[in-house]
């Protein structure tokens, strides 16, 4: 799993690679931690990569979103594969994010 | 149960046949197509194995690359279960996990020796929830539920034993 933060246009973009089983959910959370620091800025996570991804990896995805929109910003989910989406689908997340 | 037949006779003349057959059913084994387990410490760096694993077994089976991504992700939730909570932490404990399957179903079975402890009766998850309100927890059940057919708790001994289903022959018929 290869997490890559990169700010382009004003946004944070998080560039998301591999699987994000239970294993690598820690090493992603850490790597993911500017994002929680980021005042007023939209978040995209950039999917196109990601080919698998599990509890522990939604429930980061939730804590950036509660946090951004805390603070008055949006997350974006951006190039999701069709497989990852029944995921995003299935548990209701399709609902909380925005997809581009 | 001859003799039961001989009471109700009583002293009535018989007026013919009396047959009594028994029959044992043996299940046959012989349609199972695949058999293959792994056992794992409870230690979640091992999910990478657990999904290898189950991948063998998807692609064995003949499952495509969506249905194979959801059932490993179904059983890596079931699996992730006990290996954070079956045990007491800092415990050492191990978790089976067992594949069979025939011509129609793709049988998972998950065994633990830790305390008991049964997830088919944890409450389903709103997903219509907003963010705000959503909590995680109860995720990896509800990912059990909507992508595998049948899930099913049994406690025997000191053994939690989870089987969950995966119907094949909905599959190929889509």
């Amino acid at each position: 799993m290869k997490t890559t933060i990169q700010e382009q246009d004003g946004n944070m973009v998080a560039y998301l690679e591999g699987s994000l089983d239970t294993s690598t959910a820690p090493e992603t959370e850490k790597a993911m931690r500017p994002l929680y620091e980021c005042e007023g800025k939209n978040i995209i996570f950039d999917c196109a990569d990601l080919t698998y991804i599990s509890s522990a990896g939604l429930r980061i995805f939730l804590d950036v979103l509660k946090t951004a929109e805390g603070k008055g910003g949006h997350v974006y989910i951006k190039n999701v594969t069709d497989a990852v989406r029944t995921i995003f689908t299935i548990t209701g997340f399709s609902n909380i994010f925005e997809f581009k | 149960m001859t003799e039961a037949v001989h009471q109700f006779v009583g002293d009535a003349e018989q007026s013919d046949d009396l047959t009594m057959m028994a029959i044992q059913y043996i299940r046959q084994q012989s349609d199972v197509r695949l058999r293959k387990s792994i056992v794992l410490p409870n230690d979640t760096q091992e999910v990478p194995r657990l999904n290898d694993f189950v991948a063998e077994v998807c692609e064995a089976v003949g499952l495509d690359s969506l249905v194979t991504m959801q059932v490993k992700l179904a059983i890596e939730e079931a699996v992730v279960n006990v290996m954070k909570y079956a045990y007491p932490q800092g415990t050492r404990g191990d978790v089976t996990v067992e594949a069979v399957s025939n011509d129609v179903r793709l049988k998972f079975t998950i065994i633990d020796s830790g305390k008991p402890f049964d997830p088919t009766v944890l409450p389903e998850v709103d997903t219509t929830l907003s963010a705000k309100d959503r909590r995680i927890g109860g995720l990896g059940i509800h990912i059990v539920r909507q992508f595998m057919d049948s899930i099913n708790y049994e406690r025997n001994g000191n053994l939690n034993i989870l089987t969950i289903r995966k119907n094949l022959t909905i599959i190929n018929k889509q």
